[in-house]
């Protein structure tokens, strides 16, 4: 165990490409853990196909998506121009989520929604907000360079910020403060001054009637020093000195760190370290993020089952299980009452999560949603069967229809004890009944919170 | 075919429930306490906001019927004095609200004059942001006062949310918290799982099914699981044994406060309960036309309401440790506006009732003739009550959550 334990701090082997061995064997456990981690969860043919391909090439088909992706991902683009509501935007990146060939695409677009985080109550425009993600979404698994250059000039993150008039006279610092402590460096890694003179640097561009402008007599040109340099700087030097700071690739990381590998503990200044100083040479978020999916220690006890699902993995996680596609309309909103509100996060900080995720009544609130997922009337209807999954891959007895969906939705994560002792006291009227209820029964387990 | 909700997770709780009792070391969950900042006691006391969405006319619900100034200025709104609960030689309740009169006789009512945000806007938008933020100063301000309030408090090894949001509508933006989910529930059926059948299972034979006993998530889960389910359990008691027993007149507002009284009775970690009359968005109160039918049928609903709220909890001796307290975004202008109505105003009244306060009148009445565009004069910041209910009342440390020290109302008898 203590072996493990320095095996895990030491940066070598935690980084290192994971091989499967007799320690950690490549197994529906692993298979279940990449495709919740790098996906929303996956069907029984995915597992299966996992396990035969082994790891690295599953993580190949992962990272880089089939050319149908492209086409997918263009044809939503058009479904969403011609939405007109932020609830119908919610609701087609939910079915997106659920249908991509590209599912990691959208994990990181979703994180970076939460990273550059706006509330579309505030921005009041679906135009503004659909541009906002569709670029983040282009850019997911790109360059946060281009990421942060064009975060700073999206004009609804700067309405949202109250930072949509950036006067000579009169500078903003919100937009300032916002990069500087919430999308970069960290609140310990700047000044009030350095915030104050990135501002005077932010001068010059303003919404307006929804479009950003740039008034060159509103440009303050006179000299800023800004994290311990002086010049006449633009917005765009301030954006480059920023992301020469250590601070903020190391923070950038450990944020993805948490994403990918684990909530539970912050890891260790070594082993960020080296990870953090490649990233820093080109700001290539699909070079991190493939460095830690094919890492030992993503693959490690380090990782698994140590982050709590945020709603939407939870939902969406049922969702493909069970093959199936339903209303997102209705799951946006139901998502909502759970505390993940798409396209409307808390703060500009984005979603906590964790164990922010959790509370007594958020439990039940997941309870009854899983319910309403399977129980087969409205507001879901039967779009979800159980049954006609663990039919369709070889199940003929409620009995082998249960070890199915254990299998399927907690990779045998349980004691075999308890594995056996599930579900014996169900009582149900049929056996598709009696299959709804043990889905539910298992979706309702604590393990199956944890991603 | 009538096969439920709640059939459906009768029949399926079994091993849910009974795996709720699976977590091995509760206790020792608190040394990874990542805790609120803010300051609590062990007090049990229970706030409940009730918004008045629209901007209520204090004018006519606390009615300065022997002003001069109000008969002039109301020629058709105006209350008469022969018809008004009276409170002394100046002030009476409007006529529907005879149930507060009463509780103010009883000495459970509390009537704080005057209060407003600074700097009078006008907007709904805009004045119920500054109710909500409670930083009026700073219109970028991405959380509410009881998003603040629950954030301070509130520690992640904590179970229960303290903050909890009932009603119809979308949450208001009070409850916008920078990391807790704050619940919105409409019935206690939001708030419970089923008792399940398999709860005679032996405790310590699960336990021991359970594998991977160190992770930290999974043993908050099982908590979480197991508290859920026991309030779950209580909440059902407290409905069962109550239905029907309390008289609440049949009004929405008396049935989300029947609602309130069995999760109090119920006990679950609930310190804050937030509810609204008026229907959220520009709400009911607002009454540019034709006031007087619709704003005393509401004043009524909410007289007989929370008077049936508060004789339900002293019956049960429960109304020591209940405060309500209202809001709405603004009063409404001296003068009616030559459509029966009245435009938006400034400084109104606010009440709080309960079984430990100062009963009476707090602070002056504004008055009707120094006026700022055509509305009474605040002379009592909301914030200071906000202060007071949070500081002397539930014992929270006001400043974290306010963002500044504001001088207390002298009310709360504690």
């Amino acid at each position: 165990m203590a072996v493990q334990n320095d095996k895990l701090r030491d940066p070598s082997w935690a980084w290192a490409e994971y091989e499967p061995n007799a320690d950690q064997p490549w197994n529906l456990a692993q298979a279940g853990h990449l495709y919740r981690r790098a996906a929303f969860g996956a069907s029984w043919e995915q597992l299966q196909q996992a396990l035969s391909d082994g790891p690295q090439r599953t993580i190949d088909k992962l990272l880089k998506p089939q050319s149908e992706a492209v086409e997918f991902n263009r044809t939503y683009d058009e479904y969403e121009v011609a939405t007109s509501s932020v609830d119908q935007l919610r609701a087609w990146w939910l079915r997106r989520m659920i249908q991509t060939p590209h599912p990691l695409l959208e994990k990181m677009t979703l994180f970076w929604h939460s990273h550059f985080a706006t509330d579309a109550a505030k921005v009041k425009s679906d135009r503004l907000m659909r541009q906002q993600i569709q670029f983040l979404r282009s850019q997911a698994l790109g360059s946060f360079r281009i990421l942060l250059q064009g975060i700073s000039q999206d004009p609804a993150m700067l309405l949202w910020l109250g930072a949509e008039a950036n006067r000579k006279a009169r500078p903003n610092k919100n937009l300032a403060r916002a990069i500087m402590e919430n999308f970069t460096l960290g609140p310990d890694h700047c000044t009030k001054d350095d915030i104050g003179d990135a501002a005077r640097a932010f001068t010059g561009w303003f919404v307006l009637r929804s479009k950003l402008r740039y008034i060159p007599r509103e440009y303050d040109s006179n000299e800023k020093q800004i994290l311990g340099q002086k010049g006449t700087f633009t917005r765009n030097d301030v954006l480059r000195i920023i992301l020469e700071q250590p601070a903020t690739s190391r923070r950038l990381v450990r944020k993805v760190y948490r994403w990918l590998i684990s909530e539970t503990e912050l890891p260790d200044e070594a082993l960020i370290t080296p990870i953090a100083e490649s990233f820093a040479k080109d700001y290539d978020v699909l070079k991190l993020v493939e460095t830690m999916l094919r890492s030992n220690l993503f693959f490690s006890k380090a990782a698994y089952r140590k982050r709590i699902k945020s709603p939407v993995e939870f939902s969406i996680g049922i969702v493909k299980a069970l093959e199936g596609s339903i209303s997102t309309t209705q799951l946006a909103n139901d998502l909502a009452d759970l505390g993940q509100n798409l396209y409307n996060p808390p703060t500009v900080k984005g979603w906590a999560g964790g164990k922010y995720w959790i509370n007594s009544t958020a439990i039940v609130a997941r309870h009854n949603l899983a319910s309403a997922l399977l129980l087969g009337s409205d507001p879901y209807g039967k779009k979800l069967n159980p049954w006609a999954v663990a039919q369709k891959h070889g199940c003929d007895t409620s009995e082998s229809a249960r070890r199915f969906l254990l299998d399927l939705f907690l990779q045998g994560d349980l004691d075999s004890e308890f594995y056996d002792s599930l579900s014996k006291t169900l009582r149900g009227q049929n056996v598709e009944e009696l299959t709804r209820s043990l889905a539910y029964e298992i979706i309702a387990l604590p393990e199956f919170h944890l991603a | 075919m009538s096969y439920t909700r709640r059939d459906f997770l009768k029949a399926t709780l079994g091993a849910t429930t009974m795996l709720s009792f699976a977590s091995p070391v509760p206790n020792l969950l608190v040394r990874a306490a990542n805790t609120g900042t803010g300051r609590q006691d062990d007090r049990d006391t229970v706030l409940v906001v009730i918004q008045l969405s629209g901007g209520n006319d204090g004018l006519n619900t606390v009615v300065p019927y022997a002003d001069d100034e109000y008969v002039r200025n109301r020629p058709t709104l105006r209350l008469q004095s022969n018809d008004v609960h009276k409170i002394d030689s100046y002030l009476g309740f409007h006529p529907r609200m005879e149930a507060f009169s009463r509780l103010y006789k009883d000495g459970h009512l509390c009537i704080v004059q005057g209060v407003a945000y600074p700097n009078s806007d006008r907007s709904h938008d805009v004045a119920m942001r500054h109710w909500h933020t409670a930083e009026p100063d700073n219109p970028n301000c991405q959380t509410g006062w009881l998003g603040r309030t629950a954030d301070s408090v509130w520690h992640t090894n904590q179970k229960d949310m303290p903050v909890v949001f009932i009603g119809p509508i979308v949450q208001p933006f009070g409850m916008r918290a920078e990391n807790v989910i704050i619940p919105s529930i409409q019935s206690p059926d939001d708030l419970t799982i089923d008792p399940a059948p398999g709860e005679s299972q032996p405790k310590q034979a699960v336990e021991s099914f359970r594998s991977d006993k160190d992770n930290p998530l999974l043993n908050y889960l099982r908590d979480c699981t197991a508290n859920a389910s026991s309030n779950s359990r209580r909440i059902e008691a407290v409905t069962r044994a109550s239905a029907n027993k309390a008289d609440y007149p049949a009004f929405l507002l008396a049935d989300t406060l029947r609602t309130v009284a069995q999760l109090i009775r119920a006990n679950v970690g609930i310190r804050v309960f937030f509810t609204e009359l008026g229907g959220g968005g520009i709400g009911g109160f607002d009454n540019h036309a034709n006031q007087l039918g619709n704003h005393c049928a509401l004043l009524h609903q909410l007289s007989e309401s929370l008077a049936a709220f508060i004789h339900d909890l002293k019956k049960d001796k429960l109304l020591d440790k209940v405060l309500v307290m209202t809001i709405s975004e603004f009063g409404r202008t001296v003068k009616e506006n030559g459509r029966r109505g009245t435009g938006h105003g400034a400084a109104a009244p606010i009440f709080l009732a309960g079984g430990k306060l100062k009963s009476g009148l707090v602070g002056s009445h504004p008055s009707l003739t120094d006026l700022d565009n055509g509305a009474m004069k605040l002379h009592t910041d909301f914030r200071r009550v906000y202060a007071t209910v949070l500081e002397e009342w539930l014992g929270f440390e006001s400043r974290a959550i306010l963002n500044k020290q504001y001088e207390s109302l002298n009310i709360v008898n504690v």
